[in-house]
């Protein structure tokens, strides 16, 4: 047996061994006087960078009539500024080896570039020109409707989850805007004014009201310069009105029954009421969460998956400024019924409560979090997503590398704790999709 | 780890400060017994990647659609040695990944663990790939929950259009087969079919062991050796057949009815190209004008200008003889004729008006730009080891990837849309509701039509 190398040389020589794992100190931030903060890494694995820009606004920030607009804003952001007109912000980035996209939730607004590392000038020069003088103009607005009006009707045509959360928030929410579906209503969709969208953009895209996270092939000193070039003349303005609307105290169960008639197996969605991020109990609640429902070993797999009642199970949160859900999801296995369904799912979560947890199925689960965190900081993006989203969601990006200490520190009691705490009937909305009632 | 950082000379001032990729270095070697082994070393963080590729697929289901598809997925349930629950159990408490499948051409067993855990969950690896158990038990309930993926994947008219595209092209031949197989050919898999086609391709000689990551090379080639050298396989390697050309001899249409659709999906399109096929590079920066971006041509028509879909796109699907390739979109309901037609004349641009300098300029940037992000991670390039194993993706090709976008011209563009875009006799699946789309299908070809919540992605026969 003969081992051969294929390729020698200066790829080679470079492979040897790098830094075990990323750490605070590797990791710059600064503030321009307008507020505007910046958060650099410089990572050469790839000749690539991007920039992660997070605005705090998202359907949290809306009210019956302009539901969906925080949504509709991330589209338009894309349709013309004062430099760019419409299509040249895209076709001037894609021209350079850029792509981009964006996200929109409940709390936050997320625009994604990536590129090219030669490209950190333009793709500043294009995210500069948009938050500075963004043009509104009414065509675009037309055509971009019918754009959001197809997100919509295509997430609902193809997902039950989605149309199962949407309907889910609502009931779980009376009074707070995480009722409001990230989408918005059709009515609403068809309905906003040009005026909404000007008040909308003056009052949420105020340089202070944004984080951006630049990670790749690039230099701090340099960012610092072009920041300060592209984005340093785009003038403060008051803060955004915070969220006034506090949910009231859930004092029971709610249910709710979605039909539809193409569904081939009942699908149910349970989700209790947890805490912001950032709360103390934020990491006992999120490993709370992978013991129940991630993996084969999982709680809920076990009692649901393995035992061919339900076809799939899972489990999900969103970290968000105020108290939200964390939702299990699972679809039938096909003629089992969705009560017993239910019943086993509740089971398994009160036995839980009562029964406490292992020490070694703590570690397990201590163990897969550590390694997401490595496989996390695989990718340029993956890093970017970790620091910009502990530096808005944690107040701080240096609460990233806190992670592990904070999950190695949780005891089983920790857990059962916060299962007792939340998990209870008073505090879960019950969700059901499925062709007919029961 | 660091990649080679030169900068390409070759190109005009359009593509200076473009940089260089190659493929980073790595070992390879045949055992005696004819496995094939991809050592890469990456040290960023202290994970390994791990997956054994075997040259089966949904070309080899003959008549059992899903078998390898099925075959694949339970070698994880269990090895002669240790049970399904001791596996995912030490998987599970190591924060290790272990997953598998069958695709159409390859079967992938993979693991993705720490580094100081390749001692124990390495040879649990080697136990499941060369001696699974597929106990009946655990059989039995993976077969049944496929089957519900199988039922309501159903739903979902995006995620089964495709299928029904693949069987439309391909009819009877075995590139047409479901790689999923459907309910009932699912339905109808015994343990011993399940255990015939392990012991048939699951084979030294026709399969790659792929190690990328964090470990140390002497050790791993040790371990390597240690568990996988003795692994045998008798009388000959399975070899490859003929598994089927796109038929396209005159313009066809499958209607699959969602009686409760409310948007239509549809592609549109018909033959491509084979995985290694020397234009394979070219025709990512061609197909990036037409469908491949956000400002490409199709996503420019159907969602910028006329805001009737939410996207639009394009692309080659490759396979390791040959290949297929769409035009893909959906669109409201009553928009259903205006966004066909649109996409039609969007797509006779190709020859009608040819791609201009700039836009080819600016394409090729692109497609430089979002390479190397392909290969950041051990899966990423684990992935792309095993498809130059099974698919016979030649190294060049991801070495000269740079130069070979550099080197397009415009007329070069012209030459390779007249060869390889199919223009004429367009097959068409539309996934809607058919009494309300029907005539507009009639427009584009002679109509099949079936019922979407039917067993499988064929017509009645």
């Amino acid at each position: 047996m003969k081992w051969r190398l294929l390729l020698a040389g200066a790829a080679y020589a470079a492979a040897s061994y790098a830094q075990a794992a990323l750490t605070a100190d590797q990791v710059k931030s600064f503030t321009l006087p307008n507020g505007m903060k910046f958060i650099v890494l410089e990572s050469s694995a790839i000749p690539n960078a991007n920039m992660y820009t997070f605005w705090k606004v998202g359907s949290r920030n809306e009210a019956p009539g302009i539901t969906g607009l925080s949504h509709f804003f991330e589209h338009m952001m894309f349709n013309g500024s004062k430099h760019y007109g419409p299509k040249q912000f895209d076709r001037t980035m894609e021209a350079r080896g850029g792509a981009n996209n964006a996200y929109t939730n409940s709390d936050v607004t997320v625009y994604q570039d990536w590129f090219p590392a030669t490209a950190l000038e333009t793709v500043f020069k294009l995210e500069g020109d948009r938050i500075a003088s963004l043009s509104i103009d009414p065509k675009m607005v037309e055509s971009e409707r019918g754009v959001v009006l197809s997100e919509r009707s295509t997430g609902l045509e193809n997902s039950n989850v989605r149309r199962l959360m949407q309907d889910l928030n609502s009931v779980a929410f009376t009074a707070h805007p995480y009722a409001i579906p990230t989408i918005g209503w059709e009515s609403d969709i068809k309905a906003w004014t040009q005026k909404d969208l000007e008040n909308y953009f003056r009052t949420y895209y105020a340089p202070n009201n944004a984080v951006a996270v630049i990670v790749g092939d690039v230099k701090v000193d340099n960012v610092k310069k072009l920041a300060t070039r592209y984005f340093g003349g785009i003038p403060k303005r008051p803060a955004p009105p915070a969220v006034r609307t506090l949910e009231p105290e859930q004092t029971g169960e709610r249910r709710l029954f979605i039909a539809k008639a193409s569904a081939v197996a009942p699908n149910l969605m349970v989700a209790y009421k947890v805490p912001e991020a950032g709360h103390a109990d934020y990491y006992a609640l999120d490993v709370l969460q992978s013991l129940l429902a991630d993996g084969k070993t999982s709680r809920l797999y076990k009692a649901l998956v393995d035992t061919q009642i339900s076809n799939s199970i899972a489990a999900f949160s969103t970290d968000g400024f105020d108290p939200g859900l964390l939702y299990f999801y699972t679809v039938s296995a096909g003629n089992v019924g969705v009560d017993k369904i239910e019943e086993a799912l509740l089971a398994a979560i009160d036995s839980l409560i009562k029964d406490g947890v292992s020490d070694q199925e703590l570690q397990k689960v201590k163990n897969a979090k550590l390694l997401n965190i490595y496989r996390a900081q695989e990718t340029i993006n993956g890093k970017a997503l970790q620091l910009g989203n502990h530096e808005v969601f944690f107040g701080d990006y240096r609460k990233t590398f806190d992670a592990p200490a904070a999950y190695e520190k949780l005891t089983p009691a920790d857990i059962q704790a916060v299962a007792a705490k939340y998990l209870k009937k008073s505090q879960r909305t019950v969700g059901v999709l499925a062709a007919k009632e029961e | 780890m660091k990649q080679l950082m030169t900068i390409v000379l070759a190109g005009a001032a359009a593509t200076a400060g473009a940089a260089d990729f190659k493929l980073p270095a790595f070992e390879t070697v045949k055992l005696s017994n004819g496995l094939t082994v991809y050592l890469m070393q990456r040290h960023e963080v202290p994970i390994i990647a791990v997956r054994a590729v075997v040259k089966a697929g949904a070309v080899n289901d003959g008549a059992q659609a899903g078998l390898a598809n099925l075959t694949g997925d339970a070698i994880l349930l269990g090895s002669l040695t240790h049970s399904k629950a001791a596996i995912d159990e030490a998987f599970d408490f190591r924060g290790g990944i272990l997953s598998g499948g069958g695709g159409t051409e390859q079967s992938t067993v993979q693991a993705n663990f720490a580094r100081k855990d390749a001692d124990t969950l390495l040879p649990l690896f080697a136990e499941l790939v060369q001696q699974p158990s597929f106990e009946q038990a655990e059989l039995d309930k993976l077969r049944g929950r496929k089957m519900n993926v199988l039922r309501q994947a159903k739903e979902s008219p995006r995620q089964v259009a495709g299928t029904y595209y693949r069987a439309m092209l391909f009819g009877p031949a075995a590139y047409g087969n479901p790689p999923g197989g459907t309910v009932n050919s699912l339905g109808a898999l015994k343990q011993a079919d399940v255990k015939a086609f392990h012991e048939r391709y699951f084979r030294p000689d026709n399969a790659a062991l792929i190690v990328v990551g964090d470990f140390d090379p002497a050790a791993m080639r040790k371990q390597v050796e240690t568990l996988f050298g003795p692994w045998h396989a008798d009388g000959p390697a399975p070899q490859r057949a003929d598994y089927g050309k796109v038929m396209a001899d005159k313009p066809r249409v499958w209607l699959v009815n969602k009686s409760d659709a409310l948007e239509t999906t549809f592609l549109i399109g018909g033959p491509g190209i084979a995985r290694n096929d020397p234009d394979y590079v070219p025709l990512q920066v061609l197909n990036t004008v037409l469908g491949g971006r956000f400002t490409s041509w199709l996503n420019d028509e159907l969602r910028i200008n006329s805001g009737l879909s939410y996207g639009a796109n394009s692309s080659f699907n490759h396979l390791s003889q040959t290949g297929t390739f769409s035009i893909s979109s959906f669109t409201a309901l009553p928009k259903t004729e205006a966004a066909l037609d649109l996409a039609h004349k969007t797509y006779e641009r190709l020859w009608s008006k040819g791609i201009d300098k700039e836009t080819l300029e600016s394409a090729k940037a692109y497609v430089k730009g979002q390479f190397p992000p392909r290969f950041e991670t051990s899966e990423q390039l684990a992935g792309l080891l095993g498809d130059m194993y099974a698919l016979g993706v030649s190294r060049e090709q991801v070495d000269n990837f740079m130069r070979d976008v550099d080197t397009l011209t415009p007329e070069r563009a012209r030459a390779l849309v007249e060869k390889h875009f199919p223009r004429r006799n367009l097959q068409t699946v539309m996934v809607g509701k058919a009494e309300a789309i029907r005539g507009i299908a009639a427009r584009y070809g002679e109509v099949t039509e079936m019922e979407i919540t039917a067993d499988g992605f064929l017509p009645k026969p």
